[in-house]
């Protein structure tokens, strides 16, 4: 079986068509980036503070607002993370150009409100070692003796609860305790009465102060504008100046189509976007350079044929290739976004349709924009010869 | 079989065996990051400006007290707003040669502007070196502090060489609010002789002229029930000058009070111990205050005479008690600390997200097997073998370079996964046409392997050169992404050209005269 045999697609013909559908394309996109909803930066580019969520059952929004909001620390967004039955909330606080430490003011803020009973014993937020000593401190098996020895009865106890934790990502209540086998009947039935459980636990705090974010920025613009050039360069010198002007119009065309499409869902940029605008980028010249191969090959096969026709038939015969690899890396991408989680589901959102602009660009704007530089080139050689 | 082909399956076992041994098992020697085993990022700045602030503060102080010992208190002292000087007139009748001497004596490291008032600023590069200092005593402090707390393989780094920001990774921290404060708790003991005490800052005052002597200051400090409550505030009137401070402490541990409640115990080094026992010895029946972070922990009344140690007291839990004792041990920071950033992922969220990647993974690897078997047949089997050969050795990679395994690393493996399989791709689509123009299978596979070469490395080369620079301008995970991708391109290199021709010269060194391929 093979796809795409033999086949003599004129993809240079309409080149100018393409070439204007997406020179249309990429002025939507800077529109919608400079007059539209523009970005959207998540924590790492604009600093400010999130914590990841995991609630019992959902909260009350207006509730968990107000009391973020009372600590006059910035504006505050609320949105789901995951799917709906995990009960797991992105909270943002966008704090005005403060340094700080703001995630633990959030977590003090939404204890107050969540957690009407005070108590030292806090499962849900505390780690292995505070729980352990509270278990010491409280002594429910009357061991006696020095702290340490307490400590040894007690810290397989905090470890099994704490693991349990670890897999559920929430104690839901006492109910759960009965789960953990290393609980002594009395350290279990102490804790049921004494212990907090609380509507919440932590799954993350990330807080990026505005120094940070900016060092971060001006990282991340380094990293693409020197890739870009990186990549300009290595054409250049493999192939010719033209091919590799040909291979950055296109990849700039795609991350101009990836910002946009970015600025028109609203998704965050933050650092991973930036890793998967890159991977996008090199993915989408791995493509060009294929094909760019094959023109270099047939153009030393078939002196004197213009190089509009080589680099159609290059096209043709790299199509099969082309196709194949795109497809088996989107089935690859489709398989991340929809089982990776939401943690990496802005990555390969990027690349689900970025690995189609890429594979789009490689054959319709690389290509043309190369035999356009090679002709202006070649006239004005000529044009210097006359004169 | 041919003695080349020999050599080249010697070598592909030999380096397939390193790299499992490298790789397995996996859950020691792979590094995950801090994003898939939990665990804390922070990255701090050291506020050197308190460093600077508090030599200038000793050195006024230190001219305060010679010229007022020498009979001519400054009529005025002030330090300058930007903290790194001070500024003070002499008395009107401050003889020339003792505030020459005082000058000479303290003011070494200040250039001096002299008229009326005298203005004395640090040198711009003796602060450079407190600043520089501070820094490094800082990162030295926090170093201790997460040693004795124990936490293991921390990363604890300055960020740049001249720079004032200290990056610290703990993996599988569970309790990242208690590290926070352990690191930033400044932890600065000091023993002060009690003027008097108050319950209120008016009444500490009102005696003798409602005035804050020029050698004292007033403290605040809690005052509990004996249940440890806080019910109040009580005010301290302190001296200035302390009997000892944290610097001179030999040790600290937890211990108890005579109550049985948490408590802090220390003891001083001899040098300390000469100044305490002195001081306790001349001073029986007075009160002395245990300041710490400029807070009145108790104020206990001087009994007996005391050589070498103390304790203090307050309304700590057992693991207060026993925090308090680990940085006291550790030491004091010489500047205070504001958190810049700070990453904190809970054990279970990277828990699940190793769960999700690898399963992400796994469907996208059996997908892209899947196809390959269809699509090329015998073939495909190649490309599976070098395609599962290439994520074995990029795990290998990964355990024999110590990279961190993060996230984004493991979207970079199933990305090279993808990308893997273009170079077999490009080499049997070759071959396919090479044997269309009706060469033999010996000649299509030589033609098929030799004319994909310069397309694979150069585009393989292309995206390595984008991962350079994303390892270089990249922080935390992203540089686990920029590490698994080159090491996954590289090694493809090797398993799609070298592992997969292999395989093919086994298949035509068996037939030697095949006139037909699964391809």
């Amino acid at each position: 079986m093979r796809f795409f045999h033999n086949t003599h697609i004129q993809f240079m013909k309409y080149r100018w068509h393409w070439i204007a559908i997406s020179t249309a394309l990429n002025l939507i996109a800077l529109g919608l980036i400079f007059f539209g909803p523009g970005f959207k930066y998540g924590v790492d580019f604009a600093g400010g503070s999130q914590l990841t969520v995991k609630f019992k059952s959902d909260p009350d929004a207006a509730r968990l607002r107000r009391s973020l909001e009372n600590l006059n620390l910035g504006a505050v967004t609320i949105q789901r993370f995951d799917e709906p039955e995990r009960h797991e909330l992105l909270i943002r606080l966008q704090s005005a150009g403060q340094e700080g430490d703001f995630s633990a003011r959030m977590i003090t803020a939404l204890d107050k409100e969540f957690n009407a009973q005070t108590a030292s014993t806090r499962l849900n937020l505390q780690g292995v070692q505070a729980v352990r000593d509270e278990l010491v401190q409280a002594d429910p098996d009357s061991v006696g003796g020095t702290v340490e020895d307490r400590r040894a009865h007690y810290e397989p106890m905090a470890s099994g609860l704490l693991k349990l934790r670890k897999e559920m990502g929430i104690l839901n209540g006492p109910a759960d305790l009965d789960r953990v086998k290393e609980l002594s009947s009395n350290a279990k039935r102490y804790l049921a009465d004494n212990a907090r459980f609380g509507e919440f636990s932590i799954l993350a705090a990330d807080s990026v102060g505005p120094a940070v974010g900016k060092d971060l920025r001006t990282k991340a613009s380094y990293a693409v504008g020197f890739s870009l050039l990186g990549m300009l360069v290595y054409i250049w010198v493999r192939f010719k100046f033209q091919y590799g002007v040909g291979a950055i119009v296109a990849l700039v065309h795609d991350t101009l189509i990836a910002l946009g499409v970015l600025s028109l869902t609203g998704r965050e940029i933050d650092i991973p976007t930036i890793a998967a605008l890159l991977t996008l980028v090199g993915y989408s010249v791995n493509d060009t350079v294929i094909i760019f191969d094959r023109i270099r090959e047939r153009i030393k096969l078939e002196r004197g044929k213009p190089l509009i026709d080589v680099m159609n038939s290059a096209i043709n015969q790299t199509l099969s290739r082309t196709v194949i690899t795109s497809g088996l890396t989107e089935l690859v991408v489709i398989a991340l976004f929809l089982f990776g989680g939401d943690v990496i589901n802005t990555f390969s959102f990027v690349l689900l349709f970025g690995i189609v602009v890429g594979t789009y660009s490689s054959i319709y704007i690389a290509s043309p924009i190369t035999l356009g530089v090679s002709n202006w080139l070649e006239k004005r050689k000529q044009s210097r010869r006359r004169r | 079989m041919h003695r080349k082909l020999m050599w080249r399956w010697v070598l592909i076992g030999v380096v397939t065996a390193a790299a499992v041994f490298f790789m397995w098992p996996p859950d020691k020697k792979i590094h995950l990051g801090l994003d898939l085993r939990g665990g804390i990022h922070l990255v701090l700045k050291v506020n050197t400006q308190d460093a600077v602030r508090a030599e200038v503060d000793d050195a006024m102080e230190r001219v305060r007290v010679d010229l007022t010992e020498k009979g001519a208190p400054p009529a005025s002292l002030q330090r300058l707003p930007e903290g790194n000087g001070f500024t003070f007139r002499p008395a009107p009748n401050t003889p020339a040669k003792t505030l020459d001497k005082v000058i000479d004596d303290r003011l070494g490291e200040f250039s001096l502007s002299r008229g009326v008032q005298i203005t004395a600023t640090l040198k711009p590069e003796v602060a450079r070196a407190i600043r520089d200092i501070a820094v490094r005593q800082g990162l030295e402090t926090i170093r201790n502090r997460i040693d004795q707390f124990g936490v293991a393989e921390p990363v604890i780094q300055r960020q740049g060489i001249e720079g004032d920001r200290i990056v610290v990774q703990l993996p599988g921290v569970d309790d990242p609010a208690r590290v926070k404060d352990l690191i930033r708790a400044t932890a600065f003991l000091e023993i002060k002789p009690v003027v008097r005490a108050a319950p209120t800052e008016e009444s500490l005052l009102a005696a003798p002229n409602n005035q804050l002597p020029e050698d004292s200051e007033v403290v605040t400090g809690d005052i509990e029930d004996l249940e440890g409550r806080i019910t109040g505030k009580e005010y301290y009137l302190l001296k200035k000058v302390s009997v000892v401070t944290g610097r001179d402490l030999r040790n600290a541990r937890r211990s108890q009070d005579q109550f049985g409640q948490p408590a802090v115990s220390f003891t001083l080094n001899p040098e300390g111990a000469t100044k305490f026992s002195a001081y306790t010895g001349a001073h029986i029946g007075d009160r002395m205050a245990i300041v710490l972070d400029n807070k009145v922990r108790s104020a206990p009344v001087i009994r007996g005479h005391i050589s070498d140690s103390g304790i203090i007291e307050g309304n700590f839990t057992v693991q207060g008690a026993e925090d308090l004792a680990l940085v006291l041990r550790a030491g004091a920071l010489p500047a205070s600390i504001t958190y810049l950033e700070e990453r904190t992922v809970g054990p279970s969220l990277g828990r699940d997200s190793v769960i999700r990647g690898l399963r992400a993974g796994l469907v996208g690897l059996a997908l892209v097997v899947g196809f390959m078997l269809f699509y090329y047949k015998g073939a495909g089997i190649n490309a599976n073998v070098a395609l599962i050969l290439n994520a074995v050795l990029l795990l290998g990679a990964i355990g024999m370079f110590k990279a961190t395994l993060t996230l984004p690393g493991i979207a970079g493996i199933i990305l090279t996964i993808g990308m893997a399989v273009d170079s077999n791709v490009l080499i049997f689509e070759r071959i396919r046409e090479e044997l269309e123009l009706g060469k033999t299978v010996r000649n299509a596979i030589d033609l098929g392997f030799q004319r994909a070469l310069s397309a694979i490395i150069d585009s393989n080369l292309t995206t390595i050169i984008s991962a350079l620079f994303l390892f270089q301008f990249g922080t935390g995970p992203i540089k686990g992404f920029a590490v698994t991708l080159a090491i996954g391109l590289t090694i493809s290199m090797f398993t799609a050209v070298f592992v997969s021709r292999s395989i093919f010269e086994a298949l035509l060194s068996r037939r030697a005269k095949a006139t037909t391929l699964s391809i």
